[in-house]
């Protein structure tokens, strides 16, 4: 069975904050885990996202941890595509959010 | 991404292919070749169904130890436990080009200075050998390493890195001895066919692969130091490693090509007297061949800490 392309886009929170950074990677694709990269894109505070995954029929629950990630960073302007490799809801929660961390520290600095 | 500094400390086997990378040179020094954003993924797998990565499980760059450039080629052990496909494998030779141009260039631009500025290829092994999805294209790469390798003989240092959790095994255990100097820490193992399909092909007799002691008494730091398959053992952090290679920058090209374990008739020899002596000496286990080089207590080698084992190693003899 092919590899499984979805793709989603999430209008941002009122009070959004754009992604800053041209781009930022963080993830290893390993048994269990995914890799992320952020991209900045100018789309009117809209975040889109392209998961490349080889689990089918869990649609419905990439776009409600997605969701979630958005709403609760406030994040805006923001193109993301994600490598995933069997990862569970919570690790790619998890794993959002670290790089979205990670990526302001490295600005910081 | 934390701090150089901080990276120094951390453990060499726990670290990502990046992190590895990016410290392995000096501070603020490295550049990514081929980066995440370029992605840069197989065209094989997912056809087969399998998840890719935007580096395809290998890291290459340059950096800078001191005046050298030095092109860092690092294996990402979690992505398919570090297999080389296609694209993993023309990154891996990619680098190696680079760094032939590089050396050219150097020598034209420096004809009174150029040694003190040559280039060095650096690999971190990380790796179970071909990417048996996208095998033919695998082992292509492997024979084009080695090629490079050749290539790179008398002009560019090779030097190769094993201590990641994957080891270097299958076909890139053939690549890491063909290189001009290994670095090892404890914890790395090196060796051909993989201990779980040696037990499934000769039986549990023959190697017990669930027996982890053996697997590192046979395939480890300590033993490989000792047999001089490693150049040098390390402590197991990123700083020790960076130390050493930038060690071994300080070093004439001859002295690094002295640490080489293949690639002259001499060399060649040496390997056949080992095989006469094992032969002769009907060797049961590692430590029978410890012994037999001067290490009175071959049994203990297993547990001592790394001051105490690096002062009291007794290594093969060199011709």
């Amino acid at each position: 069975m092919a590899l499984q392309e979805l793709n989603f886009s999430f209008k941002p929170e009122k009070n959004f904050t754009s992604f800053a950074p041209e781009w930022f990677h963080s993830g290893v694709v390993g048994s269990g885990d995914m890799e992320v990269l952020m991209e900045h894109k100018k789309q009117d505070g809209k975040v889109t996202v392209k998961v490349v995954t080889p689990v089918t029929g869990f649609d419905q629950v990439w776009e409600k941890v997605l969701a979630k990630f958005v709403a609760e960073t406030k994040i805006g302007n923001l193109h993301m595509e994600i490598n995933d490799n069997n990862a569970t809801p919570f690790i790619v929660h998890m794993r959002l959010k670290q790089a979205l961390f990670e990526a302001k520290g490295d600005v910081e600095s | 991404m934390r701090k150089w500094e901080e990276m120094q400390e951390r453990s060499f086997y726990e670290s990502t292919a990046r992190e590895r990378a990016i410290n392995l040179v000096d501070k603020g020094t490295f550049t990514e070749l081929l980066a995440p954003i370029d992605k840069m993924t197989s065209p094989h797998l997912p056809i087969l169904g399998e998840a890719v990565s935007f580096d395809d499980g290998v890291v290459t760059g340059v950096g800078k130890i001191g005046k050298r450039p030095v092109f860092v080629i690092s294996q990402e052990g979690r992505f398919i436990g570090g297999a080389v496909g296609e694209v993993h494998g023309a990154k891996m030779v990619a680098t190696f080009r680079l760094a032939q141009q590089s050396y050219e260039k150097i020598k034209e631009k420096y004809p009174n200075d150029y040694e003190s500025r040559i280039p060095a290829v650096v690999i971190s092994f990380e790796t179970g050998g071909v990417r048996l999805h996208e095998a033919n294209a695998g082992l292509l790469a492997h024979a084009e390493v080695m090629e490079q390798i050749q290539h790179c003989r008398g002009k560019i240092p090779v030097i190769g890195l094993v201590g990641s959790k994957v080891g270097c095994f299958g076909g890139m255990g053939f690549v890491v001895v063909a290189t001009d100097m290994v670095i090892m820490s404890d914890r790395g193992r090196i060796g051909l066919t993989g201990p779980e399909v040696i037990e499934e092909a000769m039986g549990k007799k023959e190697f017990d692969a669930s027996d982890k002691s053996l697997i590192y008494r046979i395939t480890g730091g300590k033993h490989k130091y000792i047999m001089r398959d490693a150049a040098y053992l390390v402590k197991d952090t990123i700083g020790d490693f960076h130390k050493q290679v930038a060690e071994a920058l300080k070093m004439s090209y001859d002295e690094v090509q002295s640490h080489r374990c293949i690639g002259s008739l001499k060399l060649v020899e040496e390997q056949l007297e080992l095989v006469k002596i094992a032969a002769e000496n009907n060797f049961k286990d590692a430590t029978d061949v410890w012994a037999y080089f001067g290490n009175k207590k071959s049994d203990q080698i297993q547990d001592q800490f790394y001051d105490e084992f690096i002062r009291e190693a007794k290594r093969r003899p060199r011709r």
